[in-house]
């Protein structure tokens, strides 16, 4: 399901690195969108655990909400730094397209992560495929409506973080073509939160007092799943609605497991701090590494939240990365 | 004197009629136009959805009043969230850790204050600055993460009700009642208005001015971690990220209702209608499904009409 063996191959591929490595405490400097995320806490750990591996000192920076115009200034001054690589994830993408060129020119790899930029003068792209992952969620909303009603039929809607993201456009995309392979689901509204949970909150309740007979309802990131699962969980109304959200937080896995969220649509972004690392270390020895890869996502219901498979991705705290260090 | 009459009906005008006026105005409507919109649900769930955004502009108007400002509301209501959630997660019981979340909302206050009448520092710098601090400490505090695993108990304050009325709605309530009673009918709640008005005259005329700034900024910060609290208790989880914005929410509240950023004036209904101005405009424009981009637009045009019908008003008060 995750493409692990692809990353696993290329990881693997450079055991030299290790010993190189021991000498000098060269940096590897990752960029992030948003601080104030749960989710880049993941890619930070990730990136983390591949410093330790790799004995390299990992500056961990980005602003605490998604500004462009403050990643370009911290992407330039941590350039200016001369680090062995940049590991980046652009919140913008025709924003920092030339800016993560103008750092490839002068000599240092860009890694770049999770979220595209307009350029391609980089050494490596890792990400999930956003729209594959909204194609997901309302490929298990709607098996959710057909449990429960017996038909994949009736109104649903979605819920967005925040408006002019590309990521969040691309999920919100996948789902809306998902949708179009269950005529009977029909689509009748969406709204735009501040990226906060008590707004999403707000708006979910909102959205089920203007159409009562809503069904399904899709939240695109951690912040409006946690929003969202809050508003059903208050109507105690899990086991008759079907609401689907993008990765995992703690406010999340809670809803998970309370039956106010059916199905939770996650990504990897643990390993694209670890595997950035790697690239961006492996890329700073003249590795020729693969253009792109896609982490994956999986899609995790009560009945598999137990799965091992899955602990280490809805909690980083239980990762463990034993299929690719042998630890 | 005839044509006076009318006049002197305006000049005697609450501050807070146009707002009140416009929340009838948009009820009337929306109560037409929208077939759930007067129903015991939706209005249950605005009442849930007005409380912590009220109570925290109420906060925010009593440093409006003396010609302050606050603008760390939001990263406060978010810090001391993530504080007590910790506190909570740690294993402390509910009563000391809201007691220990409210001794450190009531702290920034004093400091706030201190920044602001004592050192001299600019209100607007002071709280931009903690607008920084205060989200950062949420931050650090947390570990970026969302913190989870509450006691039970904490959830079901935010979704209990009374009478069919929901408890936050009846802390916003008690909030407003309390702070009214204070600002309107005690001599130090007056000194609130006198020192926004005229700080210099308010100085000579022997008016403890540093008591005053402190009790408005601990007033403040204190109903603003209140909020934070409530937040949690409705989120049944802490986000670093929560209370994003609502500063300015808040100070868009206080002055619909109003209030003058200059001081001096401003008052808790209308800071309450304000708020629940903007919640049935956020709940209309759902119910309604008007694009969410116009809605931006459209909560931007208000504020931008009720504060130029208001200050019509002023400039006919400052006799024309």
């Amino acid at each position: 399901m995750f493409r692990k063996f692809a990353l696993a191959a290329s990881v693997t591929a450079f055991p030299l690195l290790l010993a190189t490595a021991a000498q000098a405490q060269d940096t590897v400097s990752v960029i992030v969108k948003a601080t104030t995320s749960e989710y880049w806490q993941w890619v930070f750990k990730g990136a983390e655990q591949a410093g330790k591996d790799l004995n390299l000192t990992i500056e961990e920076l980005g602003s605490p909400k998604d500004d462009a115009a403050a990643q370009i200034s911290i992407l330039e001054s941590a350039a200016g730094k001369k680090p062995a690589a940049i590991v980046i994830s652009p919140t913008i993408y025709e924003a920092l397209g030339d800016p993560i060129a103008a750092v490839t020119a002068a000599g240092t790899p860009v890694i770049v992560i999770d979220s595209g930029a307009k350029t391609d003068q980089y050494a490596a792209f890792l990400t999930t495929n956003n729209e594959t992952g909204g194609r997901a969620a309302a490929d298990a909303m709607a098996q959710c409506i057909k449990e429960r009603t017996g038909k994949a039929a009736g109104k649903v809607a979605f819920l967005t973080a925040m408006a002019g993201h590309e990521s969040l456009d691309s999920r919100d995309k996948g789902f809306k073509d998902g949708l179009a392979a269950y005529p009977e689901l029909t689509l009748v509204g969406n709204r735009v939160a501040n990226n906060e949970e008590a707004e999403g909150m707000s708006l979910t309740a909102d959205m089920l007092t203007k159409d009562s007979d809503l069904v399904g309802l899709f939240a695109d990131n951690a912040q409006m799943g946690t929003g969202a699962g809050t508003a059903i969980s208050e109507k105690s109304l899990g086991d008759k609605f079907c609401l689907v959200a993008f990765d995992s937080d703690k406010g999340e896995v809670e809803h998970l497991n309370d039956g106010s969220i059916y199905a939770l649509v996650i990504q990897d972004p643990f390993m694209m701090g670890y595997a950035g690392v790697w690239y961006g270390y492996a890329a700073a020895h003249g590795v020729r590494l693969p253009r792109l890869v896609d982490t994956g996502v999986g899609v995790v219901t009560k009945a598999n939240m137990n799965d091992p498979a899955f602990a280490g991705l809805l909690d980083v705290t239980k990762r463990s990365l034993s299929p690719f260090t042998g630890k | 004197m005839k044509d006076a009459s009318p006049r002197t009906l305006l000049h005697n005008l609450p501050v807070e009629s146009y707002v009140v006026a416009f929340t009838v105005v948009l009820w009337l409507i929306l109560a037409v136009t929208a077939p759930n919109f007067l129903t015991g649900d939706n209005i249950s769930n605005m009442m849930r959805q007005v409380s912590i955004s009220g109570i925290i502009a109420i906060g925010v108007l009593c440093t409006i009043i003396i010609a302050g400002i606050d603008l760390s509301v939001g990263s406060v209501a978010a810090f001391c969230g993530v504080l007590v959630a910790q506190l909570l997660s740690h294993g402390l019981d509910v009563p000391l850790a809201i007691v220990l979340t409210l001794a450190a909302g009531i702290l920034i206050g004093a400091l706030n204050a201190l920044s602001v009448g004592k050192l001299g520092i600019p209100a607007f710098i002071v709280t931009l600055a903690g607008l920084q601090v205060y989200r950062g400490l949420a931050l650090l505090i947390s570990g970026g993460m969302t913190v989870g695993g509450l006691p039970p108990g904490i959830k079901e304050f935010a979704r209990g009700s009374l009478f069919h009325i929901p408890n936050l709605f009846l802390t916003l309530l008690a909030v407003a009642i309390i702070v009214h009673y204070f600002l309107s009918f005690t001599r130090t709640g007056r000194y609130l208005y006198a020192l926004g008005s005229n700080s210099e005259a308010t100085r000579r005329l022997g008016i403890p001015v540093f008591r005053i700034t402190l009790i408005a900024y601990v007033l403040c910060s204190g109903l603003a971690t209140l909020a934070g609290i409530l937040l949690v208790s409705r989120l049944s989880v802490a986000s670093p990220s929560m209370g994003n914005a609502y500063e300015l929410q808040a100070i868009a509240a206080v002055v619909v209702g109003g209030a003058s950023l200059f001081g001096g004036r401003g008052t808790v209904l209308g800071t309450v209608a304000g708020a629940i101005l903007f919640t049935t405009m956020s709940n209309g424009a759902v119910l309604l499904d008007v694009d969410p981009f116009w809605e931006m637009v459209l909560e931007g045009l208000l504020i931008a009409l009720v504060v130029y019908l208001d200050n019509l008003q002023k400039k006919r008060l400052s006799g024309v």
